[in-house]
């Protein structure tokens, strides 16, 4: 009776183990991968192999054109977090402390997370998508073939733009949510745009601000080196452009969140 | 055929083995020589592209290695490796345009970089230009046109213009007639020759086109079942009574008559 459930619970395990093992094996494999990458980026960047023409264009489509769709989100951010936290704080909190409230979740939290989250599918999904297509119509071979790196030509490019770009569009959604915030706050409770200010800079510290750039600067890499990754590892035709994108996002996405929960303990202790 | 004009190896073969989920590639040994033009024939899924990837690095075998003009592709260093894309030049299946690019960026893609780095905007057209006229098309009409304003056809001659605009010494060509209708099958073919005649290069040729094949070249080998199967001449080809050679060329031939018929 015994032995067949113990050979069953057995069976389970190794099937357990088998799973763990395949699966540590395959995040080791993406982070030599990706620490290769990105070792590979800076030895250009040293080198001067990047194309300043390249990065300009880049920084124009990563950057330049996703500030509206940026500046949408932050706004409506901005608005729902004054209205909601007016209608927690009527009657028992000052107003003016509505101030600090919008000003701080959107500087520490808001302002970062929603622009990274926005940029995962804006720019990460397309930079997965198009290298990944580049990679099964064998243009990445092309560009081998002609004596040219890929990691050079494509990879450095967007990653760099993405590291640029990504503190002053999360600069500027930070100020425009914090206007929206201040606007919806004087037309839906009457705080005058004083009394907001007040609130705002009463618990204020300059460390803030650095906090919410470095975050930005952290995502603004963690985004376009995950999406070069999973885009030159694609493989199998236009499902597998599909499939590697999809999964691109949600590694992306994911490892932002991660990010995101490391940095208070790390950053503001 | 052209004329054989053999002055020793310039790109070898030795040992060459490659398995993906199963094995592909099984000790390939071959040798293309100087000034000729080799075809390799054999069933879809035999290695043929993947043995002609490896003399670039585009794909790394599992052993063995490739010399090309003696020096080896894997362990000579990045130095070498760069020195030998520069001698070669790639025509790939389905041509492989750059998307974001125009015909005339495609075509400078083609220059290497030391070279491109000397050469003006002016010279740099004036080859793209050039390399054009090469393949029969009108520079005027295609240099600022994108990829995909161009008919499959015209794309797999942009292609063979980037190939040959660094004026290469080894053309590599992988199975450039596939997807064509028997016209421009006929004009790639014609090319093909001419190029090889006029640029006085080496060339690897992957095709399924045994007659176009066995009509260009001067030396022809079959793949089968990841090793090699033949290596002779043309006419040694035709000759052979190897009964998986006979099967391949007679089937092959049987699929060729029926692209010169309409089936719709």
């Amino acid at each position: 009776m015994n032995q067949p459930s113990n050979s069953a619970l057995s069976r389970l395990l190794a099937g357990i183990v088998r799973g763990v093992g395949r699966r540590t094996d395959l995040i080791a494999e993406h982070a030599g991968q990706l620490g290769l990458l990105v070792w590979s980026v800076v030895v250009a960047i040293v080198r001067l192999r990047v194309s300043r023409r390249d990065v300009l264009r880049q920084i124009y489509v990563v950057g330049v054109q996703s500030i509206p769709i940026v500046l949408v989100t932050a706004g409506l951010a901005g608005i729902v977090t004054s209205q909601q936290g007016g209608y927690q704080f009527t009657g028992s909190i000052p107003l003016y402390v509505m101030g600090s409230v919008v000003t701080e979740s959107v500087v520490l939290e808001m302002g970062p997370v929603l622009t990274a989250i926005i940029l995962v599918g804006r720019v990460g999904a397309r930079i997965t998508a198009e290298l990944g297509t580049m990679k099964v119509s064998e243009q990445i071979d092309a560009l081998y073939s002609v004596g040219r790196d890929p990691i050079e030509v494509l990879a450095a490019p967007r990653i760099i733009a993405l590291f640029i770009s990504m503190p002053i569009l999360v600069a500027l959604a930070n100020l425009f949510a914090i206007l929206m915030g201040m606007v919806s706050a004087q037309y839906t409770m009457g705080l005058g745009m004083e009394t907001f200010r007040y609130g705002a800079q009463l618990f204020w510290h300059s460390w803030d601000m650095f906090y919410s750039l470095l975050k930005a600067t952290v995502f603004g890499l963690t985004i376009p080196v995950i999406a070069v990754h999973m885009g030159l590892r694609t493989g199998g035709g236009a499902a597998g452009v599909g499939k590697q994108t999809t999964q691109a996002v949600m590694f992306m996405t994911l490892t932002i969140l991660i990010l995101d929960a490391l940095f208070p303990p790390l950053f503001l202790q | 055929m052209r004329a054989n004009t053999t002055e020793g190896p310039v790109i070898e073969f030795r040992g060459v083995t490659k398995a993906f989920d199963q094995p592909v590639l099984t000790g390939v040994d071959l040798t293309v020589n100087s000034g000729e033009m080799l075809a390799l024939f054999g069933p879809s899924g035999t290695g043929k592209s993947v043995l002609l990837k490896t003399t670039l690095a585009l794909i790394m075998p599992d052993s063995g290695d490739v010399i090309v003009d003696g020096e080896s592709v894997f362990y000579d260093g990045a130095m070498a490796l760069e020195r030998i894309r520069c001698k070669v030049g790639y025509v790939f299946q389905y041509a492989a345009l750059f998307d974001s690019l125009t015909v005339l960026e495609n075509i400078e893609m083609g220059i290497p970089e030391v070279e491109l780095k000397g050469l003006s905007h002016r010279e740099v057209y004036d080859r793209a230009w050039e390399s054009l006229e090469h393949v029969n098309l009108d520079p005027e009409v295609v240099l600022t046109k994108m990829p995909d304003e161009l008919s499959g056809g015209m794309k797999k001659r942009v292609g063979i213009a980037r190939a040959i605009v660094g004026g290469p010494e080894i053309l590599l060509w992988d199975e450039p007639t596939t997807g064509l209708d028997p016209v421009n099958t006929a004009t790639i073919e014609r090319l093909i020759t001419k190029l090889s005649d006029e640029l006085q290069v080496t060339s690897l040729l992957v095709t399924h086109d045994i007659e176009g094949g066995l009509e260009m070249c001067d030396r022809v080998a079959m793949l089968e079942g990841g090793s090699l199967r033949f290596v002779g001449t043309p006419d040694e080809f035709r000759a052979s009574d190897d009964a998986v050679v006979r099967a391949f060329s007679d089937r092959s031939a049987a699929f060729a008559a029926l692209d010169t018929i309409d089936v719709r």
